[in-house]
């Protein structure tokens, strides 16, 4: 009986509340797309590199059988040399547990002429290796920025608002022309429950629908993103469980508000022109 | 066997205005009677009442034995499934007549071979069976009545309550409808019958009341 009714409510839908109700259900879709890319969106994460940085620093090792007469003195000539802006002497152990020999760590003046230094430090009797430590870079992962993230909280509200307002309109329309099914249905003592449920269906299939397009949508997406590599705004179009969980929230989501707009549709049943007897 | 018994029943409007004043009426099974009564002399109020449309104030309406006043939501829904009503000013909906009659008995929860059978049974019964693949919005007056018992016997009522449906006919169209409800009047099913009046001849009813300054005169 609630199929067969459901059906006469859906042959009830004219042209002007056809329009109103699709674009209800595309509004809802706008939503339910803006709280989706929330959920898609990369967090700023930061990673560093070293590759095409100057070099920093030189780790200079000394020989274990170097004196330390020898060392200090090479501490005060190095020291005084205009290539070297600062020295500083460690034993290696502070760096490195299982070793037993003593480093220089020299800053030089100009890091673009490290290697020349490096070179002829490393030409030095005594001294067994010299390592090139460049300067390592943070990178910030790009992220979508603030304006963005508004514009996207912004279409969520009104989107939403929206597309409450012209359920109601949609429903209204709908409900005018039904109005005489209702009064005939409410004579023959057809449960008030059955004519609530018949109405909320309705905004929950629309709801659902959306919910739906969105999870076929982020789908397509994460085909593209994955086949351009075009994953640096939305990271989360690459992980299919992603896709998936929100895809499905959006159904859920739009399945409560669709019942939500039911709700509000309902709510004009209770008008005088539906009533049983005038 | 009492279909319908009502005893001090009163009835006031928002503003206090008493519409029905110590209503007091019977109605046997298979009896047809006739209300009649002024404009807003409260006779669509007390069919409301008695097809359990409209809550009682105060006083007792047995329908069916059945205190109306005291049944439940589920009860007083179950009770409105055996009333027939013909409301006045009625307006068919927009399909055709066989689809009107086939509408309220699928709704009513009818599988469409049996509500199939019911519909037919109810057009013939109203005269309307030739007209069934017409647009009920295009029917004549006296064919949109005729459409309006269909609708209210098609569920076969136990009570059949109908107002004013003389309204806007001729004098032979009235007729013709008075003899359509004296047809309907067999077997087990009341009717009760509300008119501004003058009844028209060919209604055998069994009591005639009237309806006046909200007391019945006569039952």
């Amino acid at each position: 009986m609630r199929m067969f009714l459901f059906r006469e409510l859906l042959g009830a839908i004219r042209t002007k509340s056809a329009i109103l109700f699709v674009l209800s259900g595309f509004l809802m879709f706008l939503f339910l797309a803006s709280v989706a890319s929330f959920l898609m969106i990369t967090p700023a994460d930061v990673t560093s590199t070293t590759e095409g940085q100057p070099i920093e620093e030189l780790q200079v090792f000394l020989s274990p059988t170097l004196s330390s007469a020898t060392v200090n003195a090479w501490y005060l000539a190095w020291r005084e040399r205009s290539d070297i802006a600062s020295l500083s002497f460690q034993f290696v152990e502070e760096s490195d547990q299982t070793a037993t020999r003593s480093i220089f760590v020299v800053t030089p003046t100009d890091p673009n002429q490290a290697s020349i230094l490096a070179e002829e430090l490393r030409a030095i009797d005594g001294v067994t290796d010299v390592i090139e430590v460049p300067h390592v870079k943070l990178i910030e992962a790009p992220t979508v920025s603030l304006i963005v993230r508004i514009t996207l909280l912004v279409v969520l509200v009104l989107s939403i608002a929206a597309s409450l307002f012209f359920f109601r309109r949609g429903y209204r329309e709908l409900l005018a022309v039904f109005a005489g099914e209702i009064r005939m249905l409410r004579l023959s003592g057809i449960h008030e429950r059955i004519l609530v449920v018949l109405v909320v269906a309705l905004g929950v299939l629309i709801g659902c629908l959306s919910g739906l397009m969105i999870l076929a949508v982020l789908y397509l997406l994460h085909r593209v993103a994955l086949s351009t590599g075009a994953l640096q705004l939305f990271g989360g179009l690459a992980h299919g469980m992603r896709i998936l969980g929100s895809g499905l929230m959006a159904v859920g989501l739009g399945t409560v508000l669709g019942g939500l707009a039911g709700v509000l549709g309902a709510s004009l049943l209770h008008r005088r022109e539906f009533d049983a007897l005038p | 066997m009492s279909m319908i018994q009502v005893s001090e029943l009163h009835f006031s409007t928002e503003d206090g205005v008493k519409v029905l004043e110590d209503v007091h009426l019977r109605v046997d099974q298979g009896e047809l009677i006739v209300i009649v009564g002024p404009a807003a002399s409260g006779k669509s109020l007390l069919l409301g009442l008695l097809g359990a449309q409209i809550p009682p104030q105060q006083g007792q309406i047995l329908v069916h034995g059945r205190n109306v006043a005291r049944l439940g939501p589920d009860k007083i829904l179950a009770l409105r499934r055996r009333i027939g009503v013909y409301p006045q000013g009625f307006v068919p909906l927009p399909r055709t007549v066989h689809d009107n009659v086939s509408f309220k008995l699928r709704a009513l929860g009818n599988y469409r071979e049996q509500a199939e059978e019911k519909v037919l049974y109810a057009l013939e019964a109203a005269g309307l069976i030739r007209q069934q693949g017409m647009d009920a919005l295009e029917l004549s007056s006296i064919d949109r009545i005729r459409l309006g018992m269909a609708l209210a016997i098609c569920h076969d009522p136990l009570l059949l309550l109908i107002d004013e449906p003389f309204e806007g006919l001729t004098e032979t169209e009235k007729a013709e409808i008075a003899r359509l409800v004296s047809r309907l009047n067999t077997g087990h099913l009341s009717i009760l019958l509300a008119t501004r009046g003058p009844v028209p001849p060919g209604l055998e009813m069994s009591r005639r009341v009237r309806l006046l300054d909200g007391m019945v005169k006569g039952a």
